[in-house]
Parts: structure tokens; C-alpha cells; sequence
């Protein structure tokens, strides 16, 4: 059946027809609104930095449940593994990617990482990810850039339910509407999903990924005074229930312990806008968010383990958008935010740890000449706990002529210590003792411990302890698109991103024993450079191709430096020491040099088939010669093409079934891609109550 | 330091010796570099209720002079110069034996220390607080990659060794692994923990009390 399937596909990717009608990408080039490069609606054409759309359509008919099934298919990002599944924007890792809901935050990162997985693509209307620092409108996080996810919104009435089964009986159900009556508008939105999870281990008890129950929901309600003054409140849960069965085996004897992972996200946002005239435009929107997470162990010989976390995130904000002329617009904001976090990993779960940040932005976007948009923006961050952050952004847009133009970007970016960083109070009693202290609280326990005689020697760290600086990254983007006329639109964007003052574990002292002790240091400089490109080329009417891009080098200055010194040595195939040559490094790991996409999609009479194959090349995992960075003598994963396909067909305009194959080669690596499932099967029918377009 | 009457026969079946390179030193003494194989310094016999691994508790003696592994009951002699126990390494000095050895973890090419530097500083072993081969991971000569559980020789580090009896040698440890080879990084615990603590290492010994090799 399958074979057939694939046939089928290839047959109709040769099959071309002159059609008189154009289809929605052939026309949505550059005309999309996009808000977040901005935080004012621009079309996708008339921005200055690199951003990038996807569509609700392109989500639906790629066949994507979470937020990192969509995004793995796009240029230049990866997902990573451990901790959720972060994504590595621009070679930059998961922590310094800024993830929003409808222009909001969302808060509950573990080791830095945002589990996207917590995220349902269900009710996305679009994906907007820009590239480069964006930290001048964003603050904190938006160092390699921001996602922001844009949910729907009531603009007609509708109803519409979609049920989805596939492997590892995974189930996805969707029910939406959305009402508009009078000055009243609503959407909700709910979903469920279930999956027993996987494991490609044979014979393991344990899953590589657990069984998973998540339920969202969200709700979304307007009210228009008159035509220029609205309201809306919005509100989103997120609840995920994680059972995991973990198996050690000790000396032959198997010890099994049980796991509950709970996690719960709440999101709120009410927003006030007045239009109070074709010049002046303003917005206040007030957010809070809390984020809660336990995780109980229980084992079937030993005490039960609890791990708990809740952090919680408050802000106001007010902007102000002044369009002067047609020539120059001001947006202005300032804002205030609290943030408090609780964990047993801190000094004592009831202890809340607190910080607050009163900030300012202000923008200008002027075009002097037709051909010419310079932006020109800046944040103040003035932290309670750490030092203030001031971020600037330059961005400038050439027409050179209707098919060609150029964009070039420098920005300042930063990310906030993390309350991890500063509070943590955690000793491993499992594996050797070992203990991590936050920075607020390491020299005073390490002080306390050495003045009862329980620590054995200081690290030379140990007296470089002190206030953690924000990190720091300046990135560049020079690119530019070229676009002659409706069938071909080729982009390009080179980036290099400067990181500053990175914030790495380091040992700082022996306790009595030989147990280690580890605080944070603002110690780490590390540069990421590369290419992106994206090529679509409209077949004919029916039929598409995409192609996609990055080359990325990255590489720590310290080590560059200990390399240019003769400092650094590996060993040759005797196990004897050699010096490593320059041209052996191979920068930071777990990020690949080559990643590239390419998608090719059909769609006619109201049916579709694509298939999207995704390549990664290899990546280096493990210094396994021990010299303490990584070249080409360490462990590295293979590099590997990933292929998904769906087809699907809508059938009396309300009824639409899809089925899809991911992971089609069935490719697996069970050391360094443990969360990759072999080949599935799903099937989504979805159904159109009511389709109703206001006016 | 603790005296060992049981000699473990393991080391002798396991330990073997090669002469790899002959270099010419400015007596015009050829000094040779020897590579010693699988030389088992206190292996895993089992685990601890807590899961943590544990040998006989004994250090394996080797002597450079001799090119020969050297019995615990020798343990309180001068016979031997240095001592493997999992990753520590002793010399026969200070408080770990009654020779005059000392050393001290040279940064560098083990084919370029042609002389020991007049200024270095030979450390002795001061247990438990100080080794002259600092004991530790990224300390000394091993790092441990405490993800995959694996021990790896830092490349670059030469031990410079002070004998029992004051003689120079160098050497340059290879690996922690049977057979010279490290398990990989997917290898089950159990082969991790078999297979360590064996000991590949090259020295070179210098009879006639120069600090030339």
C-alpha cells in the first residue's frame, strides 16, 4: 500500500497542468502581515530583518501535532534533545531563543530549555520566526532571535472538529469555533492528545519517549466599543501528565522506579487598544503567566523523590505607535515585569526567589527615499537582580529595483542570569555527591562549609565568584531576496553572532571526600557565522518546490586561542600525543555544518501530496579525546536525511481526510537521536461545521 | 600509605612490555621509550548496595628501572616507582614510599621533553591531600566524561618521574582500557566497568641520572 502511495506521488509530481488559477503560495509571497520583527503590522515584504512565515496551511498539510514538528522542517533550525525539545536558532543554543504566544512569553524552561512540545499547533493561524538579535523591542531571550506564535482569532463564525490516530497510539483531537456577533467576538479552542511514546531500544522497559496525556485549551474574546477602541481577553492552559518507568540495573538486580511528570502552563493577557486618529495609535496590554512542574519518583526500594518548580511571570506594558507621515513612524513602549520562581532545588521550595525589570523601548522607522527603510531602535532593562541591559538595533531595506532587494541588520542581544543560575542549591547524593550552587548562594555555603572543615581546596574559579552579568551577543544579518516575477523567489541571509560573557558551570572547589562543588561563571566567548538560503520555484500551477539552506561554523575564542598558542593536543593512531592542527577543530557541538530541506508539494482540485525531506550532516557528541573541545578525532553522530510525506484531499468543501507517512527510510540512531521514532502512520479527518466570513 | 601482601597474578598474565623507539641523548646513551600494555591497577571486582564500583583496594607497583611490574608485599621497599590504583598514581616517595621519587604533570609533547626544564618543581605525594600527579578529573593526567562514564587520558601530559633510587624518566599514559582501547560512548556500564583500570602507558627511562632523554 505504501509503495503504491509513494508511486502515486511521484506520478503526479510529473503530471503538469496550465491552470489559469493561482494558487495561495504562488500569491502570498511577501504579502503576508507579519508583527514581530516589528511588533507592528509590516508586510513580510517590507521588513528589514530576516523573518520567515509559516502558514497554517503549510502546518496542516505537513501533518504537525507540536510546535517542533513544524519548525524541524524549516531552514537553519534544529531541535534539540534533553530537557524537551529546544530549538537551535542560527547555531545558537535553545536558551537564547525567545518563544511568544500572540506577542507574549512563555515562561518554565528546564536547564534553559523550553519544551516545545507543550506547545499544540491546532489553533496557529501563523508561525512568525525572526532571525538576529531582536533584544531592542524583546529584552531578554531574543538573543538568536524570537518565534512568536500566532493564534486564531474570531473574524468569522466557525465551527470545526478534527480527530487524528497514527503509531504508538498516538491521538489528536481538535474542536474550534468562533463566533462574531454584534460588538461580541469569540474563539475557543481545545485539544487533546495522547500517545503511549516509544522506544527504539529493543528489549527496553524504559521510553525513549514516556507515555504522554496533554490537554490545551484556549479562549480568546473581543469586544469592540466602536471601530477604533477594542478590547480582548485571552486566556490558554496547557496541562501534560508524563508516566515514565525507569530500569537500573546494579549487579544483575533490577531496580525499577516509577516516574509522574506533571506539568502545567497558564497563560492570561488582556489588551486594551485606541486608535485616536490615522496618526496615533495605543496599546496596553496587561500578561501573567505561571508555570508549574513536579516530578515524583517513586522506586520500588528506596524513598519516594520528589522534584517540584513554579515560576511565575507578571507584566505591564504600554505602547505607543505615532505615525508622523508617510515617511516616519515612532513606536514607543514601556513596561514592567516580576518574575518569582520556587523550587525544591533552591535553598527551601517555600523560599521565593523574586526579580523585577522596569524597561523602555523606543523605534523609529523612516523612509527617506521610496527604495529605502532604515529602522533605528533601542531597550533599557533596568534588573533588579543583576546589570542593566541596554540593547540597540540598526536594520536598513533597499529596493534596488521590483525583483531585487537587500536587508541589513546589527543588533545587540542579551539574556537574563536565569533564577537557576543564581539560587540553585542542589548536591547529587546519587552520583558522587556532587553539588551546584547558584551564584547569589555559592560563596556563602562554600564559606559556611569551609568554616566547619568540609571543604578540601579551593579552584582558582572560586575567586572569580561574583555578580552573573547578563550574556551578550552583537549579530549582524546581511541579506536579501530576489524575486523575478511569480514563479521564482529566491533569499539569502549571512549572520554572525558575537556571544559575549556566556554563562557556563565551572568547578570552584573539593569538598572533603573529593565531591565537586560547581557555580556559574560569565566565562565563555563564542562566535556562530553562516549562510542561510531558501529557494521556492512555482512548477506550474499545481506543483512547488522548496529548497532550503544553512552553512554554519561556530567556535569558542578560548579555545581558538589555546589552538593558535599550541596548547591543544590529541593523539594519533598509536594513542600517542600530537599537536591538533587548527583545521581539526570543529567548534561548538551538536550543531551540524550542513543542514538543508527540500520540499516538494502538489496540490490540485482541492487534493494534495507532498513530501519533505530534511538532512542534517554530522555532528560531534563527545570529547572522547579528552582534550577538552571538539575536533575531528572526537565521537560524532552520522549525518542523516529525515523524509516525511502527506497526502490529502477535501471532499464536499467541509470534510477533509489526510494521511501521512513521517520518518518514511525509517531511519534511527539510537545513542544521539533518541527521541526520533521510527516510521509512522497517521490518519486526520476534520470536519467543517459551519464556515461562515463576517459581512 | 596502605602495605598489600597479595600479589594480584592478573597483572603479570596481562602486563606486557615492547620497545617501540630508540633515541640518542646528548651522552650518546640510547635511552628507549617502552610501551607497557594492559597493566591492571586494582580492577572492579564489584559494586556497592549504592551502585559505586570497588577493587581490591591495592595498588599495582611497576618498576622503570626494572621495565617490570613489581609485588604489593614489595610495597615498603624501594623497588618500585610508581603505583596504580583506578585512576591514582603514586611515586615512590614522600609519604607514599621510602624512595627518593617525585614528580610533577609536564604540559606538552612527550617526543619533545628531549630535557626536563631546569626550573621545574618536583612535587612528592603527600596523602591524601597532595600528589605530585595531582589526583582527579582535569587535574592531573585523566579527564572523566561523566555523561558516558568514561575515563580519557588528557593528550599533551607527560609525567616526569623522579625514581626510587634518582634516576629521570618520562611517561606518557595511552589509556584506561583493555586492550588500549576505549569502550564507545553507547557501550553498556558493564563493559565500561570491566574493561577499565588497565593501564597502556609508554616510558622512557634514563639510566645514567641526567635529566636527558
Amino acid at each position: 500500500m505504501l509503495k503504491s502511495c509513494i508511486l502515486g506521488l511521484i506520478l503526479s509530481f510529473t503530471y503538469t497542468t496550465i491552470d489559469a488559477q493561482q494558487s495561495d503560495t504562488l500569491s502570498g509571497i511577501g504579502n503576508e502581515v507579519v508583527v514581530t520583527a516589528t511588533k507592528t503590522e509590516r508586510r513580510l515584504s517590507n521588513v528589514a530583518v530576516p523573518v520567515s512565515i509559516i502558514s497554517q496551511k503549510k502546518i496542516q498539510q505537513a501533518g504537525s501535532l507540536r510546535l517542533n514538528d513544524i519548525l524541524q522542517e524549516q531552514t537553519g533550525i534544529y531541535l534539540t534533545s534533553g530537557f524537551g525539545t529546544g530549538v537551535q536558532m542560527q547555531g545558537l543554543s535553545p536558551d537564547y531563543t525567545l518563544i511568544l504566544i500572540d506577542g507574549e512569553p512563555l515562561v518554565g524552561r528546564t536547564a534553559g530549555v523550553l519544551d516545545l512540545n507543550r506547545i499544540t499547533v491546532g489553533n496557529i493561524k501563523q508561525i512568525e520566526i525572526v532571525k538576529g538579535p531582536s533584544s531592542s523591542l524583546y529584552g531578554s531571550e531574543a538573543m538568536a532571535g524570537v518565534i512568536n506564535i500566532i493564534t486564531d482569532k474570531p473574524n468569522k463564525t466557525t465551527l470545526k472538529a478534527s480527530a487524528r490516530y497514527g503509531s504508538y497510539n498516538t491521538s489528536d483531537l481538535n474542536l474550534s469555533g468562533s463566533i462574531r456577533k454584534n460588538k461580541f467576538a469569540y474563539q475557543g479552542f481545545v485539544n487533546g492528545y495522547a500517545t503511549d511514546g516509544f522506544s527504539i531500544r529493543p528489549n527496553s522497559v524504559e521510553r525513549s519517549i514516556a507515555p504522554i496525556k496533554r490537554f490545551t485549551m484556549q479562549h480568546n474574546l473581543n469586544y469592540y466599543f466602536s471601530p477604533k477602541t477594542s478590547a480582548s481577553f485571552n486566556f490558554r492552559m496547557n496541562e501534560e501528565k508524563i508516566i515514565n518507568i525507569i530500569a537500573v540495573t546494579n549487579n544483575g538486580a533490577v531496580t525499577t522506579s516509577n516516574g509522574v511528570e506533571k506539568n502545567k502552563d497558564y497563560n492570561a493577557t488582556f489588551q486594551l487598544a485606541h486608535r485616536f486618529n490615522n496618526h496615533l495609535k495605543n496599546t496596553s496590554r496587561i500578561y501573567g503567566t505561571k508555570f508549574e512542574s513536579s516530578q515524583e519518583l517513586l522506586t520500588s526500594n528506596g524513598s519516594p523523590y520528589t522534584d517540584y518548580f513554579k515560576q511565575q511571570f507578571g507584566r505591564i506594558e504600554n505602547q505607543t505607535d505615532y505615525t508622523i507621515n508617510d515617511l516616519l513612524e515612532l513606536n514607543a513602549g514601556v513596561g514592567y515585569t516580576i518574575e518569582t520562581a520556587n523550587s525544591n532545588r533552591y535553598d527551601k521550595t517555600e523560599s521565593t526567589k523574586k526579580n523585577q525589570i522596569g524597561y523602555a523601548f523606543l523605534q523609529t522607522e523612516w523612509r527617506p527615499i521610496k527604495q529605502l527603510t532604515l529602522i533605528a531602535g533601542a531597550r533599557y532593562d533596568n534588573n533588579e537582580l543583576y546589570a542593566a541591559a541596554f540593547s540597540p538595533k540598526l536594520a536598513l531595506q533597499y529596493k534596488i529595483n521590483k525583483s531585487f532587494q537587500l536587508k541589513a541588520s546589527i543588533g545587540r542581544g542579551f539574556k537574563a542570569p536565569d533564577f537557576r543560575q543564581l539560587y540553585l542549591n542542589f548536591t547529587n547524593a546519587a552520583a558522587g555527591g556532587y553539588s551546584v550552587f547558584g551564584t547569589v548562594e555559592a560563596q556563602k555555603i562554600i564559606n559556611q562549609l569551609n568554616s566547619i572543615g568540609q571543604i578540601a581546596s579551593f579552584e582558582n574559579d572560586f575567586y572569580q565568584l561574583g555578580e552573573l552579568k547578563p550574556e551578550f551577543s552583537t549579530g549582524i544579518n546581511i541579506g536579501g531576496s530576489f524575486k523575478p516575477g511569480n514563479k521564482i523567489h529566491f533569499t539569502f541571509n549571512f549572520f554572525r553572532n558575537n556571544i559575549e560573557n556566556l554563562i557556563d558551570s565551572r568547578l570552584v572547589a573539593y569538598r572533603t571526600g573529593g565531591s565537586q562543588i560547581f557555580s556559574y561563571l560569565n566565562v565563555k566567548n563564542a562566535f556562530t557565522q553562516g549562510i542561510e538560503t531558501d529557494f521556492h520555484y512555482q512548477l506550474s500551477n499545481a506543483f512547488n518546490v522548496n529548497a532550503g539552506y544553512q552553512l554554519l561554523i561556530t567556535g569558542d575564542k578560548d579555545e581558538i586561542n589555546k589552538i593558535n598558542d599550541g596548547k591543544v593536543f590529541t593523539r594519533d593512531a598509536n594513542g600517542f600525543s600530537r599537536l591538533m592542527e587548527k583545521s581539526e577543530y570543529v567548534g561548538l557541538p551538536n550543531r551540524s555544518k550542513h543542514m538543508a530541506n527540500l520540499k516538494l508539494q502538489y496540490e490540485k482540485n482541492n487534493a494534495f501530496a507532498n513530501i519533505r525531506l530534511i538532512y542534517r550532516s554530522k555532528w560531534a557528541v563527545t570529547d572522547t579525546d579528552g582534550n577538552g573541545l571538539f575536533n575531528t578525532n572526537d565521537a560524532f553522530a552520522k549525518g542523516f536525511v529525515q523524509v516525511n510525506t502527506a497526502i490529502g484531499k477535501t471532499i464536499a468543501q467541509q470534510f477533509n481526510l489526510q494521511i501521512g507517512v513521517n520518518n518514511l527510510l525509517d531511519y534511527a540512531d539510537v545513542s544521539n537521536l533518541p527521541n526520533m521514532p521510527g516510521r509512522n502512520f497517521y490518519t486526520t479527518i476534520t470536519y467543517q461545521f459551519v464556515q461562515k466570513t463576517k459581512k | 600509605m596502605k602495605k598489600g601482601i597479595i600479589f594480584i597474578a592478573l597483572i603479570i598474565s596481562l602486563a606486557s612490555c615492547s620497545k617501540d623507539t630508540a633515541t640518542v641523548n646528548s651522552n650518546n646513551t640510547p635511552v628507549s621509550s617502552v610501551t607497557v600494555n594492559n597493566f591492571a591497577a586494582d580492577t572492579i571486582i564489584g559494586l556497592t548496595p549504592q551502585g559505586i564500583p570497588f577493587g581490591a583496594g591495592k595498588y599495582s607497583f611497576y618498576s622503570l628501572e626494572t621495565n617490570k611490574s613489581v609485588p604489593s608485599s614489595d610495597s615498603a621497599t624501594t623497588k618500585w616507582d610508581l603505583g596504580f590504583r583506578g585512576t591514582s598514581i603514586i611515586i615512590n616517595g614522600g609519604n607514599s614510599g621510602p624512595g627518593m621519587g617525585s614528580g610533577f604533570v609536564f604540559v606538552g609533547l612527550y617526543n619533545n621533553l628531549s630535557t626536563i626544564p631546569a626550573d621545574s618543581t618536583f612535587k612528592v605525594d603527600n596523602a591524601p591531600t597532595s600528589y605530585a600527579i595531582t589526583a582527579g578529573s582535569n587535574r592531573g593526567w585523566f579527564v572523566y566524561d561523566a555523561i558516558n562514564n568514561l575515563v580519557n587520558p588528557i593528550p599533551g601530559r607527560v609525567l616526569v618521574i623522579r625514581t626510587a633510587s634518582g634516576k629521570y624518566a618520562k611517561v606518557e599514559i595511552l589509556s584506561y582500557y583493555k586492550g588500549g582501547v576505549t569502550p564507545p560512548a553507547s557501550a553498556s556500564d558493564a563493559i565500561k566497568l570491566n574493561e577499565q583500570r588497565y593501564y597502556t602507558f609508554r616510558f622512557t627511562y634514563q639510566p645514567n641520572g641526567t635529566k636527558n632523554f
